[in-house]
């Protein structure tokens, strides 16, 4: 079995390789209407609702979008991309809707089709346009039933679709399963990294995710390393590794709920206290804020994120990094999910201080950073490649205003899609890993 | 003084000196806004008019008009006025009653027919025609029959000119208007309660100079003193505009002479001539001694919300009906949403794959 | 009944009616429709600060947004304010709110009130000229946009022309300025102005959806 890291190009490669023409299920136009309305319906509560009634359509989310930056195009308006939404709320369950019908048209598959565009191509759900928002209106949100609705009328992009099938029904993303998880610790055991792989019992379950364990085992490695200088009581499982979820990326609740189940039985038949997410942004999202209402009842175990588990280490002394001397400068990523809507932007800026490294910070950065462009499982489609670019173009800009030596960051994802960025536009600054970089600096 | 007198020859026989007319006809021009190149006019027309047959009738009033007209303590254009006319029948100041009285009314229309004036004041009530009589005749009769003959009416307070007092809620009499009877005459409206004697006279003169009605504003009421509303004369104008307002009438603001506004004036929706002419041979007027305007001249203001009730406060109604309709949206607010939470979970219970 | 009598009375009456009830029937209709609780474990116990701290914040744009909405923010504000001012602080406006609320404030001179007046004009135009020109809000504006915007200047510039006296009999102006206070607040319950309301709750929300995630809203 190949141990070895994917490289980015053999990455590319498979992604190209995905079909964007995968037929979806057969529906009728009739159909496909009525389950995004169903969906729609499911999702819509307070919260929507107050939100949909207040929106001025002043467009200033517009400005806080970076695909509508990049390309000037008003249909990128965050607002626009829920109109349909908006269109059902009003008419179907809004409180004034008999007033409404009248004057507000139905949703037509042909909007649906339309959609399909702005929602996936062109929306990571970076939640940017939240913060601009005067009214505080949580746009990402709406954005994200918008997903719901078209997923439930089959209108996933077809290669999203492909790995959302894969991960319900085979539990597998890009192919790795517990085999290659197998695989890859076992060659990690040759190199004196030992992973307490398939434990009954521990006090802190690890977890993966495909893109780590393709593109990067070292940041697999560098947890593997943290945990057990920290002299933790930790796991991972064969069975329950995967971090990533295809069913928020897509809009597919029943893809979404099983995946976290799966994590969140095994934590528990465990007995579990911590879970530990990798570098991704999503999987934190999933897993600390929605887990325990995807699952009905509150966790019975804390999730951290490894900037998390390494700042909570390092101040009960169970840690310690040597501060480097050369004074290298970095500047810190925030991954969207992580930092905008996970609330984690401190602690990986103190461990990367703690290290000696000058951070500098871009002229956008914790909570109104700037997406990488290819978040929330975009980068797999062949459709938004363009639009990811020019997005991308905006954070290089960023990065390049710093003049850090190198760009860290806490996700995977991110970290996959600065790369590509960075080899379609020939820039030279690495991107690296927070967990790689502490691995490489653990005092004895 | 004969009818058939000149009212010159008259004034003079009464020991009028010619200076003394001319400066009545002066007077008179003024206050019918002409220049003074119109005194000659008016002094030529007056010399050789024949005195005109008056005849004034008083129905559902509370003789008020009549009192503010003759408040003269000494020689002025009002008596001079009443020399100027032959008042040939008023319940007040006639000297003949009964029979006798009643006997000269009908003596005066015959021999004045198409020529005389008619002074109504009052209301006339339409719900019981026993509510005011004259001589067991109803106010109602009365009017028909005396207006069919005259050349024009004039509607003298605000009773005669819009119904008045006793037309407020809830008007138990069913008084009405002189203008809501009789429909086929010149009418004009000298609204006040009371009106301001000069502004009777004033028409008067109108009338004994050129022969002619004044020219009326949209509610009948001569445009040469009903023309401008109060608000735009008053001299505590410029309070208004600063923000200074009296808020209750004994506080510094009452007694530094601000606007009243707040504590009701009707000013800026009133027209009539108080704020210049005054009253009392110009001696004051409410404002000026610190009580708002009531809006005397104007139609239903005693149903226009209270006289301490600012204007822009509305008459909109209770602040209990404005609680029941919030009841009524929050019921419906939460009906609307149940039947929204309830497709919501049938949405989610059918999942399908 | 004058135009001015109607206007002041029934009209304000049924205006005010179905200006209370329909707020209230679309803030419930919409707050009601409820949410699940979030099961999640906070990071502050003490959410209702966070959310009113966003009902705060959200009035000033973060640090990275600033430059891009300098003039939607000035503009903005220069509009509340002037109108606010015009609205709740002349003499005879307040005198009516106290008709209806029972309480009352300190006004200002009309003067100062006649400028606000214009400045609010004057800018809701130029905000007006906006949204039909620029590409964004050209793209997403529809009817309800125009027509909120349209039943709040009328109120505006026939207020000014009776103020000033100009253009008819005042009672005529002052009836068509009380009629169409009367358009808005019949409307107001159905378009973008309940934005008014909404806001509070929409920042507050927002404040205690991201303040649970130790994210200032």
């Amino acid at each position: 079995m190949n141990t070895e890291a994917m490289s980015l190009q053999d990455f590319r490669d498979m992604l190209q390789q995905m079909s964007s023409d995968v037929a979806g299920r057969d529906l009728t136009d009739e159909d496909r209407v009525r389950r995004a309305k169903k969906a729609f319906a499911q999702k819509l509560n307070g919260h929507r609702a107050v939100d949909m009634d207040t929106c001025l359509q002043c467009g200033m989310c517009a400005e806080a979008c970076p695909f509508y930056e990049a390309t000037q195009d008003e249909r990128y308006a965050p607002v626009y991309k829920f109109r349909p939404l908006r269109r059902f709320y009003r008419r179907e369950m809004s409180p004034m809707r008999w007033f409404y019908r009248p004057f507000t048209r139905d949703i037509t598959v042909a909007d649906l089709k339309e959609w399909q565009h702005l929602v996936y191509d062109a929306c990571t759900g970076c939640g940017r346009c939240d913060m601009i928002c005067p009214m505080g209106i949580k746009i990402s949100a709406a954005i994200r039933v918008m997903r719901h609705g078209l997923a439930g009328a089959g209108f996933v992009p077809s290669e999203m679709r492909i790995i959302r099938d894969e991960q319900r029904d085979k539990n597998t993303l890009f192919g790795v399963g517990p085999e290659q998880l197998k695989a890859l610790v076992q060659k990690l055991g040759t190199q004196g990294i030992n992973v307490p792989l398939d434990r009954e019992q521990a006090d802190v379950m690890l977890l993966t995710t495909a893109i780590e364990i393709l593109l990067f085992p070292d940041a697999f490695a560098a947890n593997a390393k943290i945990l057990n200088k920290a002299g933790a009581d930790w796991t991972i499982r064969s069975d329950a590794f995967e971090a990533a979820n295809v069913g928020i990326i897509t809009g597919d609740d029943p893809t979404m709920d099983l995946a976290v189940k799966r994590i969140v039985d095994k934590a528990n038949a465990c007995g579990v206290k911590t879970l530990l997410t990798p570098e991704s942004g999503h999987a934190y999202q999933m897993l600390r804020w929605e887990g325990a209402n995807e699952m009905g009842e509150p966790l019975s175990f804390d999730v951290l994120s490894m900037p998390e588990f390494i700042a909570a280490e390092i101040k009960a002394g169970r840690l310690n990094l040597t501060p480097q001397s050369n004074g290298a400068s970095v500047t810190y990523h925030d991954p969207c999910r992580l930092a905008r809507k996970g609330g984690v932007m401190q602690q990986p800026r103190d461990v990367l201080a703690a290290m000696g490294l000058d951070v500098r910070e871009t002229p956008a950065n914790r909570r109104e950073n700037y997406c990488c462009g290819g978040g929330c499982g975009e980068f797999v489609l062949k459709s938004a490649a363009e639009l990811r670019q020019k997005a991308f173009e905006i954070k290089k800009n960023e990065i390049d205003e710093t003049g850090a030596d190198a760009v860290v960051t806490g996700c995977a994802n991110c970290r996959v899609n600065l790369m590509i960025g960075a080899e379609n536009s020939g820039w030279d600054t690495p991107v690296t890993s927070l967990v790689e970089t502490v691995a490489a600096n653990l005092a004895d | 003084m004969r009818n058939d007198q000149f009212l010159g020859e008259y004034l003079r026989m009464q020991g009028v000196s010619r200076r003394g007319f001319l400066k009545f006809c002066s007077a008179t021009a003024s206050l019918m806004a002409l220049p003074p190149s119109a005194v000659g006019q008016v002094a030529e027309a007056l010399a050789t008019a024949r005195r005109p047959s008056v005849i004034w009738l008083s129905f559902q009033e509370c003789t008020g008009c009549t009192e503010s007209l003759t408040r003269s303590h000494a020689p002025t254009v009002e008596s001079l006025i009443f020399d100027a006319i032959s008042l040939d029948y008023h319940h007040t100041l006639q000297a003949a009653s009964g029979y006798g009285a009643e006997e000269a009314r009908m003596a005066a229309m015959e021999e004045n027919a198409g020529k005389y004036l008619l002074v109504v004041d009052g209301s006339i009530p339409l719900g019981n025609p026993g509510f005011s009589t004259i001589a067991g005749i109803s106010n109602l009769d009365m009017l028909k029959e005396t207006a069919e003959n005259a050349f024009a009416i004039i509607a003298v307070g605000t009773c005669a000119a819009f119904g008045g007092l006793p037309r407020a809620n809830p008007n138990p009499t069913g008084a009405v208007s002189v203008s809501d009877i009789i429909t086929d005459k010149p009418i004009i409206n000298v609204s006040g309660c009371p009106p301001i004697p000069v502004v009777i006279t004033g028409v008067l003169a109108h009338f004994l100079t050129f022969g002619t009605i004044p020219e009326l504003d949209a509610l009948g009421r001569p445009a040469a003193f009903f023309g401008q509303n109060i608000h735009d004369r008053c001299y505590r104008r410029p309070f208004y505009e600063r923000g200074q307002f009296a808020e209750t009438f004994d506080d510094e603001g009452a007694r530094k002479g601000w606007c009243l506004y707040k504590l009701g004036c009707k000013g800026p929706t009133t027209y009539n001539a108080c704020a210049t002419l005054k009253w009392n041979g110009g001696t004051s007027f409410p404002i000026q001694s610190g009580h708002g305007c009531l809006g005397c001249s104007e139609p239903n203001f005693w149903d226009k919300g209270g006289f301490y009730d600012p204007l822009s406060a509305g008459m909109w109604g209770s602040r209990d009906a404005l609680l029941g309709a919030a009841a009524a949206g929050a019921a419906l607010g939460v009906g609307s949403a149940l039947a929204a939470r309830s497709r919501k979970k049938k949405a989610q219970a059918a999942e399908e794959v | 009944m004058t135009l001015l009598e109607f206007a002041s009375g029934p009209g304000l009456q049924w205006a005010l009616w179905i200006f209370v009830f329909g707020i209230t029937w679309r803030v419930v209709g919409a707050v009601f429709l409820l949410a699940r609780k979030d099961l999640s474990k906070p990071r502050h116990r003490n959410t209702v600060r966070a959310g009113l701290g966003a009902v705060l914040s959200r009035s000033t744009p973060a640090h990275a947004f600033e430059k891009k909405i300098r003039f939607q923010h000035f503009t903005g504000y220069a509009w509340h304010f002037a109108l606010f001012i015009s609205v709740l602080f002349f003499a005879p406006h307040i005198l009516f709110f106290k008709s209806v609320l029972g309480f009352s404030w300190p006004h200002l001179p009309n003067t100062i009130i006649m400028v606000t007046a214009i400045i609010a004009t004057a800018v809701l135009i130029a905000l007006l000229v906006r949204r039909a020109t620029h590409p964004v809000q050209r793209f997403i504006s529809n009817a309800d946009d125009y027509i909120s915007i349209f039943v709040v200047l009328v109120p505006l510039v026939t207020g000014i022309l009776a103020f000033a006296h100009f253009g008819a009999r005042y009672e005529t102006l002052l009836a068509i300025h009380l009629l169409s206070v009367e358009a808005m607040m019949i409307w107001f319950p159905f378009g973008k102005l309940m934005h008014t309301i909404m806001t509070m709750p929409a920042r507050f929300q927002a404040g205690t959806a991201f303040g649970r995630r130790g994210v200032k809203a």
